[in-house]
């Protein structure tokens, strides 16, 4: 699987001037009107795309079909895409923390002197990660059963599946007249990684089942 | 004769087309060719092999062991190339080896090395930059470079000009020196299998319509060269194919030493594997 993933590594690695003049022109974009919390989970989510990108390499070299007769499994193949997308979610949640901290330092946006404000941050990188893996893995079944070129449409369309399930809990909440406490958002800040755990692990369960019950693999 | 890879009654059916219950085994020690027109079946049998078609029945063994994509164990020591690299263009031969040797436990970086030497492939230049002919020498460098017991080649040397052909060619050869190595090649240039295999398959529409030892079929098989009048003299018992261009019959039959005697006032040649698969292919076939 470590082969898979340095794979690509090295393949995204050429895109990684392009992607970071792209996190430029977004903070120039948002930090000075938004702040760097909405920087933050833009710069994750942007990031946790690339995953997108790797497929269309893989289609262009058929790259699959190859890897399928390394000395790796349909499972490792599956976990690694998984895997890759952690570690561009991580990236773009850190670079957007960094940038975000320096770009708010010149805006003079934040008072670094005040502890609510770094916690805030640091929260926002958190959730960043989160909705970054969250978003990132809907694309993966899609790209792994249509390809990179569909895939890249539909998953536009399936990141609205997450923000539909959060839209329905929110309106039964209110339907049922519960008051969203700030305690509640505390526990559903600290639940999330849990959530997009188990999120992701059910997105690598259809993954894998599409791979698996895939009849040819050229 | 102990064999690396036994194919037992493969078969897929796709849409308009069927890989009928193909059988064959590849002996130690020998290089296979596969042989067959376009869309014969050649790389649908390889993929069925690699496990890369969900097979409809049949069963792959490897030394032994069954073989599917989930046998990590036997993969490590087959290498394959395809009819072209799959690694992305932005890659360099050196990154190429890392992501290999993480894959594979028994990669031999001084062996990888001495294939880019060899071929002369620089290490840190971008495969985009590299000639068809290089990018399959690399391949078939990074599936050498672990040790396969197994090569599986599809249409690796099509579109090389001879003289890389010839040194590809060679290396084949020095891979099966060892009695435990094997190969299995397809490819549309007989002429290269003429050279290097000791046995062929032929596939037409799906079928093994043959498979034997090359020198079977460059010493034994003969082409009758005559006209109507010689056509009709031939015992159809004799004809293994035959094909009609405008003046002249061309008679595939399968022992032309008995030919030559039997049919005294007939022409005899020896028949190339190109000839017997065109008539197989495009004459009227009787055997």
């Amino acid at each position: 699987m470590k082969s898979l993933i340095l794979k690509d590594l090295y393949n995204i690695g050429h895109n990684v001037k392009s992607m970071l003049l792209m996190l430029l022109f977004f903070a120039l974009f948002f930090i000075p009107g938004s702040g760097a919390e909405s920087y933050i989970f833009t710069s994750g989510i942007l990031c946790s795309m690339m995953v997108i990108t790797t497929f269309s390499f893989d289609e262009n070299s058929k790259w699959i079909k190859y890897a399928m007769v390394m000395p790796v499994s349909k499972r490792d193949l599956v976990a690694s895409k998984f895997i890759v997308l952690l570690i561009f979610s991580a990236i773009g949640a850190v670079a957007g923390l960094l940038i975000g901290i320096i770009g708010t330092v010149i805006v003079g946006k934040i008072d670094y002197g005040n502890w609510n404000g770094i916690v805030t941050l640091i929260a926002s990188t958190l959730g960043s990660l989160v909705l970054a893996e969250v978003f990132g893995s809907v694309s993966i079944p899609l790209l792994f059963k249509f390809g990179a070129e569909k895939a890249r449409i539909l998953s536009l369309v399936a990141i609205l599946v997450p923000i539909g399930i959060c839209f329905v809990v929110y309106q039964l909440i209110r339907i049922l007249g519960i008051s969203v406490t700030d305690n509640m958002v505390l526990i559903l800040l600290c639940c999330s990684p849990l959530l997009g755990a188990m999120w992701t692990y059910l997105m690598y369960r259809i993954s894998y089942t599409i791979i698996k019950n895939k009849e040819v693999f050229y | 004769m102990e064999s690396n890879l036994q194919v037992v009654d493969l078969t897929k059916q796709f849409p308009g087309f069927k890989l009928d219950h193909v059988s064959f085994s590849i002996p130690k020690g020998a290089i296979v060719g596969l042989i067959g027109e376009n869309g014969a079946g050649k790389s649908t049998t390889i993929y069925g092999i690699l496990d890369l078609v969900k097979k409809d029945e049949g069963v792959v063994t490897f030394r032994g062991e069954q073989l599917s994509s989930d046998n990590k164990l036997a993969k490590e020591d087959i290498g394959v190339v395809f009819d072209g690299i799959n690694f992305y263009e932005t890659l360099t031969p050196s990154k190429i080896g890392k992501i290999s040797s993480a894959a594979y436990q028994q990669w031999d970086h001084q062996v990888y090395d001495s294939y880019l030497q060899k071929f002369d492939l620089p290490p840190t230049k971008e495969i985009k930059t590299f000639s068809r002919g290089m990018k399959m020498k690399l391949s078939i460098a990074v599936a050498l470079s672990h040790n396969p017991k197994l090569l599986i080649l599809d249409e690796a040397t099509s579109g090389l000009d001879p003289v890389m052909r010839e040194d590809i060619l060679e290396v084949f050869l020095d891979f099966v020196q060892d009695e435990e190595h094997s190969i299995l090649m397809s490819s549309h240039i007989t002429a290269d299998l003429e050279k290097v295999a000791d046995y062929i398959i032929f596939i037409h529409k799906g079928k093994v319509l043959f498979s034997k030892t090359k020198d079977e079929l460059r010493y034994q098989y003969g082409i009758i060269r005559c006209g109507a009048s010689g056509f009709e003299s031939i015992d159809k018992g004799d004809i293994l194919a035959w094909r009609k261009s405008d003046y002249q019959w061309d008679v595939l039959v399968e022992d032309k030493e008995r030919a030559r005697r039997k049919y005294k006032s007939l022409v005899v040649d020896d028949a190339t594997i190109d000839e017997i698969l065109l008539l197989y292919v495009k004459g009227e076939r009787v055997k």
